[in-house]
């Protein structure tokens, strides 16, 4: 059907304001970006330009290979705790057990929590001091049952462990917000189909397996894209539980840009850094929509 | 029908997406400053990272200072903010600074070498408030070197620092522990509040930075002045010396033996506490511990500081100290009324605010006599005294290393990294030196990375061996 002249003037006056935010706030920046990175700058003298040679020095260092195996493992470790956990989470709620609105709101709960202050509290609870639980639970457990046997207090937020220490804080944000979205989709089966499953002596896991995945796949797709675009721009969790100074140990992508541009004044290698990120995202999105593209179930 | 969409499509390309690519084009990042104007007043405004000393002194000096110059129509506004640095670059960047800047984590050096900064050289050939000396003469030695360029002064420190390592003495006095003197007689102590169930040494682990200040103090007595020339002076393998590898490896040992389980992991804070709270004996600090902590200092806590003990067999002469001038006070060269800052910088830094300063927010003045003992706590006594005990030939026994400010890069990527290795024990001394000198030898390949020259330490003066 043939858009009218009307209905032409209504969609531009409606896209107008988006676009021009968008334009002012992120294809301009983000033009301007990739235009630093191809120059030397110390964001007080004349900017140099040297072509390609802030991402030679980007694959050449150590340093951004580590941060992004740290991302990469972080997407993998988190990413996947989260979408499983969120699926148990969704799948037991959706059978409807006895207190399930209760659950919903706990788990969904830390999701609301600025993530600078869940970063804060994590600190608080890996703390080596007296506030520390974490640690005071262990020592309980020693002192009564005689394990862990290991040297108390743990440095769970020390530089060599921190990596390992951000992932439970990341999988307890994550997953009620995946949680509450998996459950969105699985109160749309209808409920006939777990009613013949049921009759013909499925299983519960039988019927997650058989029924409710098969029917919610495009919803956890789309779970697992904003799950790997999160954590390929991870900056807050690295950045509060290390104490706004991360290095060699610690670094994320985002934390290096940060530390690049605010701490180095190297602007030319930390946006060749954003650049990267930005294709690194891109490229990671696609492929998972790419690779998970199947014919939509219709019911 | 098809001929409006046309137009309409190609007013709104035209009319949104020209613009803008226009502005993208020719935009080169700068906002214009404002035009003076008729202003009748020679206005400064003073920016002050608002940390742990706050900025009501800097206001009531500043206060002062109008009032006694409102004849010559000068006003001094002060400002503070936590996030001062985040705030003050764009308006460097645009050109439109305040006249004067208190914030030790601006790149200073890279404003110095690419002409942001104005000298303070007419001022400090000027005597000096309250004095007829001229007001670079009152300077402790050392403590203007550290931002001077070319025989110019870009930088005038507010307060003098020192690295020394903080103790109870009521606690000290309890349980019968005394001073030490030498490292073995350190050791044997961190040995004895081990055994009395108390943490020997607080350390604030997630700042590594703080140890860099313990191992340069090490390194002087290790090696003495002449090593710390030479790390100074960016000579290749310095930090690999062996002398410099035994205070690298003293340091280590201290870590894994003497220092507080968990502190790996402490914020600043966080093991300044655990001190305060005597849950451990010593901590190595700054003179900012006490006005860092002052709301959980308890009563009957006697805070006091001793220097870094001798190294037995060391070069270095055990009464010297790593000192150095702090918060320091600078002009960007787009600042309005340069000269009023740097007359209103000279009252402030002066024998006539020095007590003052000392009294207000507990800070030592670097001019040479500009902080009183009366005038301080028995903290601040303490560093005096440690001052007083450095004096060879009148002259204050005080050096430091200035390769963190000056090596930006250096620092972040490199050095705390290194410290935070050799403390939790992955890297060797001698691995933990090999990145130090490699690190060194990186930047001074980089022909952007400017080093000024490099006034050495005479360590005969200073009663050391060559």
């Amino acid at each position: 059907m043939k858009r009218t002249w009307e209905q032409t003037c209504f969609i531009a006056v409606f896209l107008a304001p988006a676009l021009l935010l968008f334009t002012v706030f992120v294809a301009i920046p983000g033009a301007r970006a990739l235009l630093y990175s191809l120059q030397k700058w110390d964001g007080l003298s004349e900017p140099k330009w040297v072509g390609f040679s802030n991402f030679v020095a980007l694959f050449r260092d150590d340093l951004f290979r580590i941060a992004l195996g740290h991302n990469l493992f972080l997407t993998v470790t988190a990413g996947s705790a989260t979408i499983l956990l969120a699926l148990f989470f969704a799948a037991v709620l959706h059978r409807r057990v006895r207190g399930s609105a209760v659950f919903r709101v706990a788990f969904f709960f830390p999701n609301v929590i600025a993530s600078v202050a869940v970063a804060l509290l994590w600190l608080l609870l890996y703390s080596t001091t007296d506030f520390g639980v974490l640690n005071g639970f262990l020592a309980w457990m020693k002192e009564t049952v005689g394990w862990p046997a290991v040297s108390l207090p743990i440095p769970f937020t020390g530089k060599p462990y921190l990596v390992y220490s951000v992932v439970p804080m990341l999988v307890w944000t994550a997953t009620g917000f995946y949680m509450v979205l998996f459950l969105a989709a699985m109160e749309g089966i209808p409920e006939s189909f777990y009613e013949v499953a049921e009759l013909e002596g499925v299983s519960p896991f039988g019927q997650f397996w058989h029924i409710t995945l098969p029917l919610i796949r495009e919803v956890v797709v789309v779970g697992v894209v904003f799950l790997v675009i999160g954590s390929l721009k991870l900056f807050e969790a690295v950045w509060i539980m290390d104490n706004e100074w991360p290095s060699k140990e610690t670094h994320v992508m985002a934390t290096l840009l940060y530390q690049k541009v605010f701490s180095e004044y190297n602007v030319g290698y930390g946006s060749a850094v954003a650049v990267l990120m930005f294709v690194l995202v891109f490229v990671a999105t696609l492929a998972t929509l790419r690779f998970s593209r199947r014919e939509a179930l219709e019911y | 029908m098809k001929l409006y969409s046309a137009i309409l499509r190609t007013g709104i390309a035209v009319g949104v997406v020209l613009p803008l690519a226009v502005i993208f084009l020719r935009w080169d990042g700068a906002v214009r400053p404002r035009p003076p104007g008729d202003d009748p007043w020679r206005r400064v405004e003073l920016a002050v990272f608002e940390g742990g000393y706050g900025i009501a002194w800097h206001q009531k000096t500043a206060a002062e200072y109008t009032a006694a110059h409102a004849e010559e129509r000068a006003i001094v506004n002060v400002w503070g903010e936590p996030r001062m640095a985040e705030k003050v670059k764009p308006r460097i960047l645009r050109g439109d600074p305040p006249s004067l800047i208190m914030d030790n984590r601006l790149p200073l050096w890279l404003m110095i070498s690419t002409g942001k900064l104005l000298p303070f050289d007419g001022a400090l050939d000027r005597p000096a408030y309250g004095s007829d000396v001229p007001w670079r003469d009152l300077f402790l030695p050392g403590t203007l070197d550290t931002y001077t360029s070319g025989g110019k002064v870009y930088a005038i420190p507010t307060s003098f620092g020192a690295w020394a390592c903080w103790y109870d003495a009521r606690q000290f006095r309890e349980h019968g522990w005394s001073v030490p003197r030498t490292w073995y007689e350190f050791e044997t102590l961190c040995r004895q509040i081990d055994a009395a169930g108390i943490a020997p040494i607080a350390y604030q682990g997630k700042y590594p930075y703080y140890a860099w200040f313990t191992y340069i103090s090490l390194l002087q007595r290790c090696g003495g002045l002449a090593l710390i020339n030479r790390i100074n002076a960016m000579e290749p393998g310095a930090f690999s010396d062996p002398v410099a590898l035994k205070a690298a490896g003293m340091l280590q040992d201290l870590a894994r033996r003497y220092f507080q389980r968990g502190s790996l992991a402490m914020s600043h804070t966080e093991s300044q506490l655990q001190f305060v709270n005597n849950k451990a004996a010593m901590i190595f600090c700054g003179v900012w511990l006490e006005n860092e902590q002052r709301d959980t200092i308890r009563p009957g806590f006697e805070l006091c500081c001793f220097n870094v003990p001798a190294v037995e067999g060391g070069k270095g002469n055990p009464r010297l100290f790593n000192g150095l001038g702090t918060e320091y006070v600078f002009m960007p060269t787009e600042g309005r009324n340069p000269d009023v800052a740097a007359d209103f910088t000279r009252y402030m830094v002066s024998l006539e605010k020095g007590p003052d300063m000392g009294a207000s927010i507990g800070v030592i003045s670097p001019l040479r006599g500009g902080c009183p003992p009366s005038a301080v706590s028995p903290a601040l006594q303490s560093v005096l005294h440690m001052l007083d005990a450095s004096m060879v030939d009148g002259t204050p026994g005080i050096f430091n290393v200035r390769l963190a400010e000056l090596l930006l890069e250096w620092q972040q990527q490199v050095m705390i990294p290194s410290l935070a290795g050799l403390l939790h024990g992955t890297l060797t001394p001698e691995e933990f030196a090999r990145r130090l000198d490699n690190g060194i030898a990186h930047a001074r390949a980089d022909p952007d990375i400017i080093i000024p020259e490099f006034k050495p330490y005479d360590p005969q003066a200073f009663g050391e061996p060559l």
